[in-house]
Formats: structure tokens, C-alpha cells, sequence
């Protein structure tokens, strides 16, 4: 109908803006880190060497330490945040009596929205000081002899610190999710555990194969979010632009590495390019887990959906 | 049996234990803040805390007045450009679900939802404050926006979904057209939940510090007072007073982000209580 | 509620307190005023920022930001209009200089330390350290704390047969440029010019004992939580977090630690030498003020530099040059511990810079 297709063409211009804006930036990045590409080829990717330089022979920008950073604390912090929502969703479900769930889940919904940057100002001043005496220290002195923690804990900013911190921020997320997909299983199952005599914890470790996909994506979801936090991060890891095994030293991650040098990066040449390379890196990963987690997620929503 | 019932016990407990270490740190977090914000507020006094500007670095006492005027300046203006493109994007994507144009905008809505904040602030950087000459509360607000639109849009669409497909057929059946469908109709059962998307939207961008890490780029010591000029926010004096090296400056962080927090729970509970009604 | 009815209310409500918040802030800060924004350096910020909030209360109509970016950022920023002055540690190059010749003025204005801090448990009394122990220190030659080459600095002092844990800034920064030009003047065998940068490889980063800090932050607390460990921060840094530093010895061959007096005095024998003009080539002045001849000198000593335009639209020439003027007379009484002022000389300076903005500004 005509009065509909001028309904129609009268969103598209408001509703095409997300469009635009998302190709803008996908373009903007491909055409903003090229010359860093051809500058520096793969060793941009694998290079472990940071030194900016006012001469363009001397500029040298490798981002691995940069990638591998955020792939530590983005995995450290899954470590932690996956078991502890799974635990805790388990419990909200089985255990906790039908009042306090609300309440409960509440909570965690407004921990989930806080403003990031609250939780950097907290670990900067709370959490650091807190790991470097009660983790850190301990660790290297009874486990020095893992690479991991070979290292002297020199000061509470460190990867751990950075996992650690990004898994109080996205358990949360974990959390609803796991939360809410357990939530969805047929009520059929439970009660049936129930009927032939099963304790509590067996009921959860019958469901849980049920919900494994939804935790696998929840876990992909979470991973995405702790690679693209950004100020949080900056302000406890440590900002050493160098690669280490060991997760008691300071560290970056691509966007600590962003945040800190793109103020600085148009004096020297080739840097702003290197560091929209970053971001295109970030860019892939974060779409690319985000996908794998979403089809993986409404794959089992199907799954669930006949089940019932 | 025994056996059973203490595997039992230690199963409730280990999980208990997890529950406890989820929801400690956002206890602790809220905690520090109230405390170490509510010593520096108490200083000045609430009022003065509010309007004023912050100290010098090193010496005397001080407010927030330009971080929450810039705060202010923000997050309205985030909401008069994200609101409409929002509310344009749900519709196109619930009314006209299978023309390829209503497809594109769903998915690119879901990926930009995934695009980390601080890359938003990048791009804002060289699209606009680089050819406007200066970083402004419009840039900033345009990168808000970028980060709060798809959020608000994804909520408000799954709202208009949700709304039972007969109230659609009556409206079509008394010959209304499609677009007085979609917004008397549908966007009238669904107001509540548009209302509550964009009121989490607004709060998302409150609370946002990335994308204005490259665009707002204003003083903490200047009142703004026009949207092409750079302005201060909430979240960008935290992150810069937090790692500064002077303890008073230190000390207003910590009530900004107590000021910060206060308003962000008001708003969370207000939601709140707007999706009760929503279910009901 | 209809949805026209709501969308309405959301943008009606943002657009009256949007529109509500930038009237009371006009009206808080008077109609007339002049907006001059600044950015640059980190180095001279939480001075400017004092000297900006004082200068403010006195001059209700003028609004002055600055907000600390980096020199470099600064520079770019300034040359693209974006803002109205820059702050910039280091001078512009001769080439940048050049290009805008007659355009810029620079002005030296106000002097700090880079200040060499130290970690060494059970070592009281003061620690005297020269350019070349540094520079070897640095380049990895000397290994341990009672090396003969530091014992003969320090006669009497007990000093512990421990590996030097050394300490180096890890992001680029003008405070390594001052320590390694230092390094290189008072060592040119040891520290060769090449060696020499915002961002220097230090020859003894690979060898396992260095350790990198980012910013002075990053730098203070590595050396206070590591022992036997040497490092360098900004002088205020110091003061700040209460950090030992040690006595350096100058050209003279005096050792000093860093102090109002000493820093002035260092400036005092450079201004001499710099150019009498804003408008003239700064390009390497640096190398005047670090390992100043004056024998009270401390030899780490640089100055910061504001970098402005010789004509700016009224009325914000007349309010950046009431804001100069009241620096050079009013200013420097008032200091952030970990600066220096600019000695009597060189606030000519800052005072011609004044005459060239009105006078171009009329003509």
C-alpha cells in the first residue's frame, strides 16, 4: 500500500543512522590502520615492540603485547566469573526461598549497570592494594616457581588485578544469563528429578547438562564485554607496553593501550594508524564471539523450545 | 544416606559461598564509595559540593558544579539525538520484519551493540571533532548516543513484539493504516516499555566514560555554556582526579562517584518499579 | 499514555533542562566572557590549574581551561585551531618554528626537576650520584650498589652489596628527554647522543634487572615497593609521595639536591643565553638550562614552555595578555610545591610576549 511505503521511507533515514554509524566505523578502521599494515606488515600483529618515534624508520608499534593482555584478562576473568555465576545462579534457583530470588537478582541486575568507571576508582584505590597484599605477595612467595607467577608483585597494578576486577564486572552478565536459562527449562524435568527421591545438588547436576549451551554462550558474551572494557582496565593494570608471562607484573591490554596513547598518537607517525589496527583487532574478536555466543544462544533457545 | 545428605550440604555450601563472592564486591564497591564520598562532600556541604568547582591540585576543597552541568549538557543531549533514531529503529524493525533494509538495521543494531565503547570514541574523534576543530559536547553526545541507541532500541523493540498480535488485527480491521497501527496502537500498549527502555538507555549514558574519552574533552573548571564547546563529565573527572596524584583532587573523585552512584541506583530503582507496573 | 505524548515529554524534559543548564551556567559565568581554552603538557598542569582558579576569582569575565594531553597532542591541537594555547615541554622544533616564523611566540615560564629517587634499605644519610654513575648505572656497567665508582662518591657511606634494581619510564615522556640529554651532557662517552629521546631504549633493558614504570606513578611506586631499586620522577612526584632523592653533582662538580634555590639558580645562567624575543627560534634551549654551568646549580633542571599565537581576535588577545601579566607580577608568589619560578630575567619574557599581543592586536 502507498500510505505504507510512505510510512516506511519516512523511518528509514532515523532508523538507517545505526546502519551508517556501524559501517562508518567498520570502514573507518579497515582505512585507518592500511598504513600501519603496509608500514610494518605481520610484525604490526606479532611485534612485541613498542617505541614511538618522531622518524618514521624509527617508529616501530607491535601489538602483541597489547592483544595477549587482553586475552589473558579476558580469559582470567571468565575463570573466575563462570563458575561463581553458575554456583550462584544453582543456589538463587534451588536453595533460596521465592522472596529473597527478586531481591537477589535485582541486586546483581544493578551491579551489572553500574558505571564502569566506579569500579575502576574502587580497585585503583581498594582492590589493588588489596590483591598485592593478600594475593600477589602470597602467590609469588609459595608459587614463584610457576612462570605465572614468577615475577616480584611489585605493585598492586597488574594483569591478576585486571582479570580479577573484570570478573567482578561481568559476573553479572554471566550471572542473568546462566540465571535466566535455567530459569526457562521445563519445569517437567525438575519435578521428575524431584519425584524419584533426588537431593538438591542432584537436581542441579542433573540440569546441568541442560544449560550448558546457554553457559557457553553466556561465557562468550562475558568474554566479549571484559575485552572491550576500557577505562576500568586502564586504571589498574599497570600500563607496561611489554610482553610477560607472568600475571603479578603490569601489563595492557588493547584498550588500556588505546585509552592512554591515542591522545599523544598524532605526533608520530604511523602511531594513530597502529592504533586503529588495535581497534580493528578488538573490533573482530568483539563480533566475532558476540556471533558465535548469539547463534549458539538462540540455537539452544530452539532446542528448549522443543522440548517443551 | 549420611553420606548423601552431607555432599548435600557441602553442594548448598559451595554454591552459597559463590553467591556471596557475586554479589561482595558491588556491596563493597557501593560501600567505599558512600563512605569516602560522603568525607568529601561533608567538607564543603552538599550544596556547594554540587555547584562548585573543583580545588587546584595539592590545596583546599572543592565541588563537581562543571562535571555535573557538563553531565547534565550530555546526557540530555544524547537523549534529544539517540531518542528518535532509536524509537525509528525499533518500529522499522517490528512493522516491515521481512524487507531486507528492516533485516540490515536489526542485525548492524545487534553488532553495534557489541562494538566496545572506546573505538566509538575514536571514530567520533576523526569524524566529527577533527573537522569541527575542537572536541564539544555535541561530539560527545553524538558518541553517547552511538552507544545508547541500540541499547534502548533493542529493548524497545523487543517491548513492541511483545504486544499481542489482536490488538494489531483490530486496528487493521477498523482500516487503520500501518503507521496508525504501529504508533497509536501497538507504541500505545507498549508505552511503559519504551518508557522504561529509554529511561536505561539515558542511564547507560550517564554512567558512560569511554566514548567521551576522545570528544568531550572539556576542563573540570569551566561551566559549559554552549553544546559546541568542550565540556567536563561525571565519569571523565573520576578517571582523571582518581589517577592524579593529589589527595584532595583523589578525595572529590570519590564524591563525584558517590554523586555518580546515588543518581544511578535512583534511576535503576525508578526502572524498576516502571517494569513492575509493565508485568502487571 | 500515547507514545507521540511520551517521546514528546522525553525530549521536551532534556531540551528545557539542556537549555536550563547552559543559561545558568552563562549566567554564573557573566555574558561577556571570553572562553580561552588550553592543553598540552601534563608537566606544568596542577600549576596552571592553580594559577588559572586564582586568576578567575580576580577576572570574573575570563574563562581559562587547560587540560593536560601531552605536549605533543598540545602542539597539534594548537596548530590546528582547535584551541588557543599550548602548553609544551619541549621547544618547537627548529623546522615547526620555521614554518610559522613571526606567527608563534614561545615563552619558558616556569622551571621543575627531574629528580632521582632511590630504594635502599639501611642506607641513611643522603646519597651523592654523578651524570656518568648514572649513565652507567643506566647502560648496565655498574651491577651493584657498592661498586668503588659509587663508595667514591659517597666516602663513609655503607653501601650494601646488592644488585641495582633499575627503573625506567615505559611510555614516551619529556622527563626522559630532560634525564637522558642530562645523561648525555654531563657522559657523552657513556650516553651518546643517540641515546638521547622522549622514549630511549636503555642499554640496560634487556638485561633481566630493569624494570619499567608507567608515568611518574608508575616509576615511584616500583621503587618504593622494590629494594635496592633506583629510578626518576618529576621533582613535585617526589615531594608529593615523600620519596628519597638523591644529591646530583653539577657542572661544577658540586652535589646538589634539587630545591627552589638550586633549580632558579640553574635557570638563572640559562636565561642569559635564550633569545630575547618570544618570537624567535627556542628550538634548543633545553640544552642550556640542563647541566647549567652555575655552580648552584641542580643539573636536572628544564623549564616548560607556553607556545601562543602573535595575534589572537579581541577580546581574547586582551584577556591572554592580562593573564600573562598577572603571572609574571602575581603568579609566581603563589607555587605548587615542586616548582620553580622563572627567574626575574626571563620574565621579561612573558611581559614582551604581553606587548606583542596588544600592540598587534591594535595595529
Amino acid at each position: 500500500m502507498a500510505r505504507d511505503r510512505l510510512f516506511f521511507l519516512s523511518l528509514l533515514p532515523l532508523a538507517s543512522l545505526t546502519v551508517a554509524a556501524f559501517l562508518a566505523i567498520a570502514a573507518l578502521f579497515v582505512y585507518e590502520s592500511l598504513p600501519a599494515f603496509l608500514h610494518e606488515g605481520v610484525e604490526l600483529i606479532a611485534g612485541t615492540r613498542w617505541s614511538p618515534s618522531t622518524s618514521p624508520s624509527e617508529a616501530f608499534y607491535g601489538l602483541l603485547p597489547a592483544i595477549v593482555g587482553t586475552a589473558v584478562t579476558s580469559c582470567l576473568a571468565l575463570a573466575i566469573a563462570v563458575p561463581l555465576s553458575l554456583g550462584a545462579a544453582l543456589f538463587v534457583n534451588e536453595y533460596l526461598p521465592h522472596r529473597l530470588r527478586g531481591a537477589v537478582s535485582t541486586l546483581i541486575d544493578a551491579a551489572a549497570g553500574m558505571p564502569t568507571v566506579v569500579y575502576g576508582l574502587w580497585g585503583l584505590y581498594v582492590l589493588a592494594p588489596l590483591m598485592q597484599s593478600v594475593v600477589a605477595e602470597p602467590l609469588h612467595r609459595y608459587l614463584g616457581f610457576v612462570p605465572l607467577f614468577s615475577c616480584r608483585p611489585v605493585s598492586g597494578y597488574s594483569l591478576l588485578t585486571a582479570g580479577v576486577l573484570l570478573a567482578i564486572m561481568i559476573t553479572p552478565y554471566t550471572f542473568a544469563a546462566i540465571y535466566e536459562a535455567y530459569r526457562s527449562l521445563p519445569t517437567s524435568v525438575r519435578e521428575a528429578a524431584y519425584s524419584i527421591g533426588a537431593t538438591r545438588a542432584q537436581v542441579c547436576s542433573i540440569l546441568l547438562p541442560a544449560i550448558r549451551p546457554a553457559i557457553l554462550s553466556a561465557a562468550l558474551l562475558g568474554l566479549g564485554r571484559a575485552a572491550s572494557e576500557t577505562v576500568a582496565v586502564t586504571m589498574v593494570v599497570g600500563n607496561a607496553p611489554t610482553l610477560t608471562s607472568c600475571l603479578l607484573s603490569p601489563g595492557v591490554t588493547i584498550t588500556s593501550l588505546i585509552a592512554t596513547q591515542f591522545g599523544e598518537a598524532s605526533l608520530y607517525p604511523y602511531m594513530t594508524s597502529a592504533l586503529y589496527a588495535a581497534g580493528l583487532v578488538l573490533l573482530a574478536i568483539g563480533l566475532g564471539l558476540s556471533t558465535y555466543g548469539l547463534v549458539a544462544l538462540s540455537r539452544w533457545r530452539r532446542w528448549v523450545a522443543s522440548y517443551v | 544416606m549420611s553420606r548423601r545428605r552431607a555432599l548435600d550440604a557441602l553442594a548448598a555450601i559451595a554454591m552459597g559461598a559463590a553467591l556471596a563472592l557475586c554479589l561482595a564486591p558491588f556491596l563493597a564497591v557501593v560501600a567505599s564509595t558512600v563512605a569516602r564520598g560522603a568525607e568529601a562532600i561533608a567538607r564543603v556541604g552538599l550544596p556547594s559540593f554540587l555547584t562548585s568547582r573543583p580545588p587546584a591540585p595539592g590545596e583546599g576543597w572543592g565541588g563537581i558544579g562543571p562535571a555535573l552541568a557538563g553531565t547534565v549538557v550530555l546526557t540530555t543531549l544524547t537523549t534529544l539525538i539517540g531518542l528518535p533514531v532509536a524509537l525509528a529503529t525499533a518500529i522499522l524493525a517490528v512493522e516491515f520484519p521481512r524487507s531486507i533494509v528492516a533485516r540490515a538495521v536489526r542485525a548492524l543494531t545487534k553488532a553495534m551493540m557489541e562494538v566496545p565503547t572506546v573505538l566509538v570514541s575514536m571514530v567520533v574523534y576523526t569524524l566529527v571533532v577533527v573537522p569541527m576543530g575542537t572536541a564539544s559536547a555535541l561530539a560527545g553526545a553524538i558518541a553517547l548516543a552511538m552507544v545508547m541507541t541500540p541499547y534502548a532500541a533493542t529493548y524497545i523493540e523487543m517491548h513492541l513484539e511483545s504486544v499481542p498480535p489482536k490488538y494489531r488485527e483490530a486496528g487493521f480491521a477498523i482500516g487503520m493504516s500501518r503507521a496508525g497501527v504501529a504508533l497509536r496502537v501497538c507504541a500505545g500498549i507498549a508505552s511503559r516499555g519504551i518508557a522504561v527502555g529509554i529511561a536505561m538507555g539515558i542511564a547507560r549514558a550517564l554512567g558512560e566514560t569511554a566514548p567521551l574519552l576522545f570528544t568531550a574533552g572539556g576542563s573540570h573548571y569551566a561551566y559549559p555554556t554552549s553544546i559546541l564547546q568542550p565540556v567536563d563529565s561525571l565519569t571523565l573527572l573520576i578517571y582523571d582526579f582518581a589517577t592524579s596524584p593529589y589527595p584532595n583532587l583523589v578525595q572529590v573523585a570519590w564524591g563525584a562517584a558517590l554523586v555518580l552512584v546515588a543518581t544511578y541506583l535512583a534511576m535503576f530503582a525508578a526502572i524498576r518499579v516502571l517494569v513492575k507496573e509493565v508485568r502487571v | 499514555m500515547g507514545v507521540a505524548r511520551l517521546v514528546a515529554s522525553f525530549m521536551g524534559a532534556s531540551a528545557a533542562l539542556l537549555i536550563a543548564t547552559l543559561v545558568i551556567c552563562s549566567y554564573a559565568a557573566p555574558s561577556t566572557t571570553v572562553v580561552l581554552q588550553g592543553a598540552g603538557a601534563t608537566f606544568p598542569e596542577p600549576q596552571l590549574l592553580l594559577w588559572i582558579r586564582m586568576f578567575m576569582e580576580t577576572h570574573p569575565t575570563v574563562v581559562i581551561s587547560y587540560r593536560g594531553v601531552g605536549s605533543g597532542a598540545g602542539q597539534s591541537m594548537f596548530f590546528a585551531h582547535t584551541i588557543d594555547f599550548c602548553g609544551s615541554d619541549p621547544p618547537l622544533t627548529h623546522e615547526q618554528w620555521a614554518k610559522h616564523r613571526g606567527e608563534v611566540m614561545q615563552i619558558p615560564y616556569l622551571l621543575g626537576a627531574v629528580v632521582v629517587i632511590y630504594n635502599v634499605p639501611g642506607l641513611h644519610g643522603r646519597l651523592n650520584l654523578s651524570g656518568r654513575v648514572l649513565a652507567l648505572i643506566y647502560s648496565g656497567k655498574i651491577l651493584y650498589w657498592d661498586d668503588p665508582r659509587i663508595q667514591k662518591l659517597n666516602p663513609g657511606a655503607k653501601l650494601p652489596h646488592r644488585r641495582i634494581v633499575v627503573v625506567y619510564r615505559a611510555d614516551a615522556s619529556g622527563t626522559q628527554y630532560i634525564f637522558t640529554l642530562f645523561l648525555h651532557k654531563a657522559a657523552p662517552d657513556v650516553w651518546p647522543w643517540s641515546l638521547v629521546s622522549k622514549a630511549p631504549k636503555y642499554p640496560v633493558m634487556g638485561s633481566g634487572r630493569a624494570v619499567g614504570g608507567e608515568g611518574n606513578p608508575g616509576v615511584a611506586q616500583i621503587v618504593t615497593s622494590t629494594p635496592y631499586s633506583i629510578g626518576f620522577v618529576e621533582w613535585g612526584y617526589a615531594l608529593e609521595k615523600h620519596l628519597r632523592v638523591a644529591a646530583i653533582e653539577n657542572a661544577c662538580g658540586r652535589f646538589v639536591l634539587p630545591s627552589v634555590e638550586s633549580i632558579e639558580a640553574a635557570a638563572r645562567e640559562a636565561v642569559k643565553h635564550l633569545p630575547k624575543d618570544p618570537r624567535d627560534d627556542f628550538s634548543t634551549d633545553l640544552q642550556l638550562i640542563v647541566y647549567s654551568r652555575s655552580c648552584s646549580a641542580y643539573p636536572i633542571a628544564s623549564w616548560t614552555h607556553l607556545v601562543l599565537w602573535t595575534r589572537y581576535p579581541e577580546p581574547k588577545a586582551r584577556a591572554l595578555a592580562s593573564f600573562l601579566t598577572w603571572i609574571a607580577i602575581d603568579g609566581y608568589r603563589h607555587l605548587v610545591p615542586g616548582y620553580a619560578p622563572m627567574p626575574l630575567e626571563g620574565r621579561e619574557l612573558l611581559l614582551k610576549a604581553v606587548r606583542i599581543l596588544e600592540g598587534e592586536s591594535h595595529g
